[in-house]
């Protein structure tokens, strides 16, 4: 389902900024190996066809601001065709994050849920 | 590199206009390594494809200029700078602005750059002047060219490196990542793009006049120091070690008992002032520094 009315774009863009720091950090936790932005990226596409994510440019400050406060490490190494690549880990703080994050998507997710259910009118 | 990127890169710089340059730095650093990346996987996919029209798609999925400045933009406000980690400001200072040094982190990241910037100075300023001479002396030679290109870049990599330094002990937002060179260039114009660059020129500047600063910094400072420390324990040197004020061929000279007191809070009230000189120092150095080693945005 793709938006085209610009208060469903409104809404969905603001969900997207409220979970990409949780999404990034999934994905970042997941990999066995260090990532950089354009592979973190691929990635979301290709699990998000049916929603549209926000564009990748907005997810590159998530990744800085996520190394800004600890969630994420990250190392530059030379590549051999291009400009350097910033390569994204997570750090230890990042996990313990990660797991209080899903705990409180979860509860959320279950709050909105049984409202949309309407369980409280019953 | 390709043009579309670089045109792309040019209009991202514009429409991040107002925000910090440090800040633009790192966008710019982004989208570069973004654009080319994926450009490049697309061609390898699909060796025949037309690296404009590829390249269509991949800014479309990346976002417009303005899309990716606004996420920018938006998370540097989000994002505290450097040392104002919210826990470490709950000392505040609260009405009396002469003792609220005390409790300003800044402060003490300023006395450490001040005692440290002897030493990084000397090394900045042998480095640049060794590095200049040298080339100077070799360019008729033919790794002149080389060996200047290498000081250069050598430059613009400590003037990065002082800037990490800068953010993480004055708190001055600094740059995380080398400026860009467009890649199109070739060996010689890139020579001719680092030559032509003003923060390559400037931040050699900044490396040679380091030290004369860092002679000034350390030197009152370190007497600041000591000068408040001495009169703080003026009344143990006098009494405990015998340690006249004074001394001329036999005769020394002692302070008056009942001026101990006013010595000891002549001692906090200079070690205070001394927290206030090396704040106020480290914040003009902050950008003074971030004038010279950090690149205009338009």
């Amino acid at each position: 389902m793709n938006p085209t009315r610009a208060e469903d774009r409104k809404f969905q863009k603001e969900l997207n900024a409220g979970t990409a720091a949780l999404v990034l950090l999934s994905v970042v936790s997941r990999a066995s190996e260090p990532m950089y932005g354009y592979q973190i990226a691929k990635l979301i596409d290709a699990g998000s066809e049916d929603v549209p994510m926000m564009k990748q440019g907005a997810l590159y400050p998530v990744l800085r601001s996520l190394e800004k406060t600890g969630l994420l490490e990250s190392t530059v190494e030379p590549s051999v065709t291009g400009p350097p690549r910033r390569y994204y880990r997570i750090a230890e703080e990042g996990r313990a994050a990660l797991d209080r994050w899903t705990a409180i998507w979860n509860e959320n997710k279950g709050f909105v849920d049984s409202v949309l259910k309407g369980i409280y009118h019953e | 590199m390709n043009r579309a990127i670089d045109d792309y890169l040019v209009k991202l710089k514009t429409a991040l206009a107002g925000a910090d340059n440090a800040t633009i730095q790192d966008a710019l650093s982004d989208a570069e390594e973004h654009l080319t990346t994926a450009l490049e996987q697309a061609l390898a996919q699909e060796p025949g494809l037309a690296a404009e029209a590829a390249l269509g798609t991949i800014i479309e999925t990346y976002g417009a200029p303005a899309e990716v400045a606004a996420a920018y933009k938006e998370m540097e406000n989000m994002t505290p700078t450097a040392l104002a980690i919210p826990g470490l400001r709950i000392t505040r200072p609260r009405g009396n602005r002469f003792f609220g040094v005390l409790g300003d982190i800044r402060t003490y990241g300023s006395l450490l750059y001040m005692l440290l910037s002897l030493a990084t100075g000397i090394f900045y300023f042998t480095w640049a002047t060794t590095g200049l001479s040298l080339s100077a002396g070799l360019i008729i030679l033919i790794i002149g060219l080389p060996f200047t290109a290498a000081f250069l870049l050598s430059a613009r990599g400590i003037a990065l490196i002082e800037g990490r330094i800068i953010e993480g002990v004055l708190g001055e937002r600094m740059p995380r990542r080398g400026t860009f060179f467009r890649r199109d260039l070739g060996w010689w114009g890139g020579f001719k793009a680092l030559v032509g660059d003003r923060t390559t020129w400037s931040a050699i500047l900044y490396m040679i006049l380091q030290l004369p600063l860092g002679i000034l910094y350390f030197t009152v400072t370190i007497t600041l120091i000591a000068l408040s420390l001495s009169l703080i324990a003026m009344p143990i040197l006098h009494y405990v070690f015998n340690f006249p004020i004074v001394q001329m061929e036999h005769h020394a000279y002692y302070l008056p008992g009942w001026s101990m007191p006013l010595v000891v809070m002549g001692g906090f009230f200079l070690a205070i002032v001394t927290l206030h000189v090396a704040r106020g120092l480290g914040r003009l150095h902050a950008r003074y520094a971030k004038k010279l080693l950090v690149k205009e945005g338009k």
